[in-house]
């Protein structure tokens, strides 16, 4: 850079010539130094006027606003989510309501239905037990006629049976008290 | 040189025997103004909430002046917003329009910018007085300091205080005019060497011309800067 600007420096003085009508610093130059000030000191203070009264209040407003208006969602945002948790939390317990609803439901139906399979139980058991103990019942009583069906049965046959022998008429109350007496003795061999 | 030149336009205007006369120089301020207001018209006439592309560019701009006040100069700076915001806009476009061949660069003329530093020392210096009183005065009397040496740095922070303006208007005249001298000198090399040797000057004339566009951006920055430091240390008492 150093090399460059002496190479500059040379052949500025080399092409002076080149320069020789416009010369010196016309900044230097106090002709139009008052024009300057003059005309630097209204363009300026007609340039902050209109920024200072006209567009800096404009963009400020603007930047404000945006800065509201983010500030505003973003806390709408934030209020929007808190409502839906609190619903979620709503929905939630109304589900854990519901599910102990059921499962009291279900219990409860559940007891209901054993009593009542163990009252229809107990019922048919019942009739079931009365149904035995009569038809036992009926079974002796039975048993009972049939003993003396037998024993009618069995008189019948053994006078029968002495007649063909003997062709002599027993009394028919010696027969029976025999054949009782045999059948008392035997009785608990068939019973 | 000739682009530095300022020469009348229109009819002489005479004001008490003073040369007021509407020159090229005024009417690069008048252009540079009218940019920045059609800029700012169109940057703030729709308020939308997503905003467009000039929109956004000018929301921009307030947002890096205000940012860079409120970091210089803190919220006691608010009130001046205004003046920082419309003298950046302004220095930046004069240096951008001058950017622009053929064109005017007001700012490389030392009497303009000399105008603006001793604007701004005199306010600072008022608003200064204004806010503290005398106290003021304690600007050039560090804290801190042993007092051997306080008489000294009494002189030092006297006259530092005094170059402000100087030092604030020839850094941004003097970088102005050095670009566009450079750019010049360039330009006559690549005019003089011709087809043959022309293209490596011309290929530094580009960068160059790249780098006066940081330069024009870079010097406006650093003039409101300064000036936001400035109205610092007449805001803010520190030492």
């Amino acid at each position: 850079m150093k090399s460059l600007l002496s190479l500059v420096i040379a052949f500025t003085a080399t092409n002076i010539d080149l320069y020789a009508a416009e010369a010196g610093m016309p900044q230097l130059d106090p002709k139009y130094w008052a024009s300057q000030a003059f005309w630097l000191i209204l363009v300026f203070t007609t340039l902050f006027i209109s920024i200072s009264k006209f567009y800096l209040p404009k963009i400020k407003d603007n930047l404000d606003n945006r800065e509201n208006k983010i500030k505003e969602d973003l806390e709408n945002a934030n209020k929007f989510k808190e409502q839906s948790e609190q619903k979620l939390k709503e929905y939630e317990k109304i589900l854990d309501n519901a599910k102990k609803e059921v499962s009291k439901i279900h219990f409860e139906s559940k007891n209901i239905l054993d009593k009542n399979i163990q009252k229809k139980k107990d019922e048919i058991e019942k009739k079931i037990e009365q149904e035995i103990t009569k038809t036992q019942k009926e079974i002796i009583e039975i048993k009972k006629n049939s003993i003396t069906s037998i024993q009618n049965i069995s008189e019948n046959i053994a006078a029968n049976i002495i007649e063909k022998i003997s062709g002599d008429k027993l009394n028919e109350s010696n027969i029976k008290a025999t054949v009782e007496e045999v059948s008392k003795k035997n009785i608990g061999k068939y019973l | 040189m000739q682009q530095f030149t300022v020469y009348k336009i229109g009819p002489e205007i005479k004001i008490v025997g003073v040369d007021l006369s509407f020159t090229n120089a005024s009417l690069f301020m008048v252009i540079s103004a009218l940019v920045i207001i059609l800029f700012l018209f169109f940057g703030s006439k729709e308020k939308k909430i997503v905003p467009d592309k000039i929109q956004l560019v000018a929301e921009l701009f307030y947002t890096f002046v205000a940012k860079m006040i409120s970091d210089t100069a803190g919220s006691k700076a608010k009130p001046y917003f205004p003046f920082i915001f419309s003298l950046f806009m302004f220095v930046l476009f004069c240096n951008m329009v001058g950017m622009l061949p053929y064109s005017f660069t007001v700012t490389s003329h030392i009497i303009v910018t000399l105008i603006m530093a001793l604007f701004i020392f005199v306010a600072v210096t008022i608003i200064g007085f204004i806010k503290h009183g005398f106290k003021y005065l304690s600007i050039f009397v560090p804290s801190g300091v042993p007092v051997v040496l306080l008489p000294l740095i009494t002189v030092i922070e006297i006259i530092s205080y005094l170059s402000r303006p100087v030092s604030l208007s020839v850094r941004l005249f003097a970088n102005m005019m050095a670009g566009h001298t450079m750019l010049k000198v360039f330009g006559g090399f690549v005019v003089s060497l011709g087809v043959l040797g022309g293209w490596l000057p011309l290929s530094f004339s580009v960068a160059l011309t790249g780098l006066e566009i940081l330069v024009a951006f870079l010097q406006a920055y650093v003039f409101a800067i300064l000036t936001c430091i400035y109205l610092n240390d007449a805001l803010n008492l520190h030492h």
